[in-house]
C-alpha cells in the first residue's frame, strides 16, 4: 500500500526535537558507571530502550502510528525496569506521559503503514 | 528464512562496501573503534585497579582495626597539631587489649622500618622489616611457603629468627634453601626459619615478597621501638560474629581508660579500618570512570555520525538497486532491515577492532607494569552492546529513508 505524506503538526515536531535532544544526552548515559554497576546486562537493556525510543521518535516524526506504539512500549518497559531497581524519575514520567497524550491526540492523523 | 536471507545479503553488502571503498569505510569505522577503545580501556583499567585494591585491602584484613596515632582519613576542620601531640601506641597497651577486650580474637603490636640485609657477599638495601609481637600471624593474612612462623618462646624471648619474603630469599640464596641460613640485619645475625608465599605486587605497597619479619623483642636490640618514625601500631582482629563497629566501640572505651582520658576530653588515638582506604579509592575510581565514560561516550556518538554518513552514501549509491528490488516486490521492511543489518555489521567490525586493541594493550601492559589487568566479560559484553546499538541508532534513519523511496523515482535516479 502506498504511504501518504502527511503534514506534521508543530506540537509533534516540538515533541520529537525534545526527544532527539534527550536521546543524544541519554545515549552516553546508558554506559555510565552507575548503570554498569547494576549488572552486566543493564547497559544493554537501557541501550535497547534508548535505541527503541529513538526509532519511535523517527516514526512519530514521519507521522507513523507504529512510532506511537513503539514509544508507549518503550516507556512502559523503561518504567518497569526503573521501578524494579528503585530508581523512579517522576519528571521523566510526567514528560513521557505528556508526550504520549500529544501523540495519541494526533494518532488518527497518522499513517498506518511502515 | 527471510531473516537469514537478509542477514546474508547485508553482510555481503557490508563486505562489499568495505572492499570497494576501503579508505572511506576505514575512516568511518575509526570513530567507533576509537570510541569503543576509549570507553572499554577506561572501564578495564578502573575494574582491574579496583580488583587489585580489594585484594590488597583483603590481605590487610577487613575485620581488623588498627590503633594508631594518625587517622587514615582526615576530617577537613580538624587541627593537625592535635594529632602531633598524641601519644604513640605502646607495646604495653597490647597486654591490656588482649586481656580486657572481649570482642578481640587476637592482637599484635608492630613497627616497621627500612634496613639493609646481608648474606655473605649478597646485600639488599631498603628492605622493609616488620617487627611484630607473637599474634601477628593471627591478625595479618599471609602464608608461609617454606619453614614456619615463630614459636611463642622465640617471640617472647626475642630470639634472632626471621621469616623473609620470596623475592629476598631468591636474591640472597640463589639455588639453595634459605631455611637455617644466617642473615645480617643492620649487622646483627638472625636465622631464617621461614619464607613467605609469593604474593606479587600490592597496589597499597607492603607486599610480603620484599619484607623481613622478626619478633619485636628481638628488634629492641636493633632499633628504638619507641621511635615515632617506625609507625608503631596495634592490629586487633575481631572475633567471629563481632562487627568492626562493635570492636571499635569497645576499643575506644578501653583505650580511653588506658590513656586515662576524662569523659569530655577528645580521643588521643585513631582507630582505623580498611574500609576507610576502600572509600577513599572508590571516590577516585568513580571520578576516573565518569571522565572516561564522558570522553568515550561522546567519541562513540561522533563515531555513530560517521556510520550514519557512510550509510547515507550507501543508500544514495544503491538507489537504483533499491528501486529494482521494490519494483520486483520487495517490502519496505525488507529494504529497511537490509540497510540496518549492514549498519550494525559495520559498527560491529569497528567495535571488534576496538576490543581487540584493548585486549592487546591489556596483555602488553599487564606484563610490563606487573599488575593484573584483564578485559572482563562484562566489558566485552558492553563493547558489543555499544557497537550494536550505535549501529542501530545511526543506521536507522538512512535505512528508513531507503525503505520509503518511490520505486519509479529510485530506478530513474542516476
Amino acid at each position: 500500500m502506498e504511504s501518504i505524506i502527511r503534514k506534521r503538526p508543530k506540537l509533534i515536531t516540538f515533541v520529537c526535537v525534545l526527544g532527539f535532544i534527550w536521546i543524544v544526552f541519554s545515549f552516553p548515559a546508558v554506559f555510565s558507571p552507575s548503570v554498569k554497576k547494576l549488572g552486566d546486562w543493564y547497559p544493554a537493556l537501557f541501550g535497547l530502550i534508548v535505541a527503541v525510543s529513538f526509532i519511535s521518535y523517527i516514526g512519530v516524526w514521519h507521522m507513523k502510528r507504529w512510532g506511537v506504539g513503539l514509544f508507549v512500549i518503550s516507556f512502559f518497559v523503561k518504567e518497569i525496569i526503573l521501578i524494579l531497581i528503585n530508581d523512579i524519575n517522576y519528571i521523566g514520567i510526567v514528560f513521557s506521559f505528556l508526550f504520549i497524550i500529544i501523540m495519541v491526540f494526533f494518532y488518527k492523523r497518522m499513517d498506518v503503514n511502515l | 528464512m527471510i531473516f537469514f536471507g537478509l542477514f546474508k545479503e547485508s553482510v555481503f553488502f557490508a563486505i562489499n562496501a568495505l572492499v570497494v571503498n576501503k579508505l572511506r569505510t576505514f575512516l568511518s569505522l575509526l570513530g567507533i573503534t576509537i570510541g569503543i577503545f576509549a570507553i572499554i580501556t577506561v572501564f578495564t583499567v578502573v575494574d582491574s585497579l579496583e580488583q587489585n585494591l580489594r585484594k590488597s585491602v583483603q590481605s590487610l584484613g577487613d575485620d581488623v582495626v588498627f590503633i594508631e596515632k594518625w587517622p587514615w582519613a582526615f576530617d577537613g576542620d580538624y587541627p593537625w597539631w592535635k594529632y602531633m601531640n598524641r601519644p604513640l601506641p605502646d607495646y604495653n597497651e597490647l597486654d591490656g587489649i588482649i586481656q580486657q577486650c572481649n570482642g578481640a580474637q587476637s592482637a599484635a603490636f608492630l613497627i616497621s622500618s627500612q634496613i639493609t640485609i646481608k648474606h655473605q657477599s649478597n646485600s639488599i638495601e631498603n628492605v622493609t622489616i616488620i617487627c611484630a609481637s607473637h599474634q601477628y600471624e593471627k591478625v595479618k593474612n599471609f602464608e608461609i611457603a617454606d619453614g614456619r612462623y615463630f614459636t611463642e618462646i622465640e617471640s617472647s624471648s626475642g630470639r634472632p629468627v626471621a621469616v623473609i619474603g620470596d623475592v629476598l630469599a631468591k636474591a640472597l640464596f640463589p639455588n639453595q634453601s634459605p631455611l637455617g641460613q644466617t642473615i645480617k640485619i643492620n649487622g646483627a645475625k638472625a636465622t631464617v626459619i621461614g619464607v613467605f608465599k609469593k604474593e606479587g605486587e600490592s597496589i597499597l605497597g607492603g607486599s610480603p615478597d620484599t619484607q623481613v619479619l622478626v619478633p619485636v623483642n628481638y628488634a629492641r636490640s636493633l632499633i628504638d621501638i619507641h621511635n615515632e618514625n617506625l609507625d608503631p601500631q596495634i592490629m586487633v582482629r575481631a572475633r567471629p560474629g563481632i562487627s568492626n563497629d562493635e570492636l571499635i566501640a569497645e576499643l575506644t572505651g578501653l583505650m580511653r581508660s588506658m590513656h586515662k582520658l576524662k569523659p569530655l576530653v577528645e580521643d588521643n588515638f585513631s582507630l582505623n579500618q580498611t574500609s576507610l582506604i576502600s572509600k577513599e579509592f572508590d571516590s577516585l575510581f568513580e571520578i576516573v570512570g565518569i571522565a572516561g565514560w564522558i570522553i568515550g561516550g561522546f567519541s562513540i556518538l561522533v563515531g555513530g555520525f560517521g556510520i550514519a554518513n557512510i550509510m547515507f552514501v550507501s543508500v544514495k549509491e544503491r538507489t537504483n538497486i533499491i528501486g529494482i528490488q521494490k519494483s520486483l516486490g520487495a517490502k519496505n521492511y525488507f529494504i529497511l532491515l537490509q540497510f540496518l543489518f549492514e549498519s550494525v555489521f559495520l559498527s560491529l567490525i569497528g567495535g571488534i577492532i576496538g576490543l581487540l586493541i584493548v585486549f592487546a594493550i591489556t596483555q602488553l601492559a599487564g606484563d610490563s607494569i606487573g599488575m593484573e589487568i584483564s578485559l572482563s566479560k562484562s566489558n566485552i559484553i558492553l563493547g558489543f552492546t555499544i557497537s550494536i546499538l550505535i549501529g542501530v541508532v545511526s543506521g536507522f534513519v538512512p535505512a528508513y529513508s531507503a525503505s520509503q523511496l518511490d520505486p519509479v523515482e529510485a530506478i530513474r535516479a542516476s
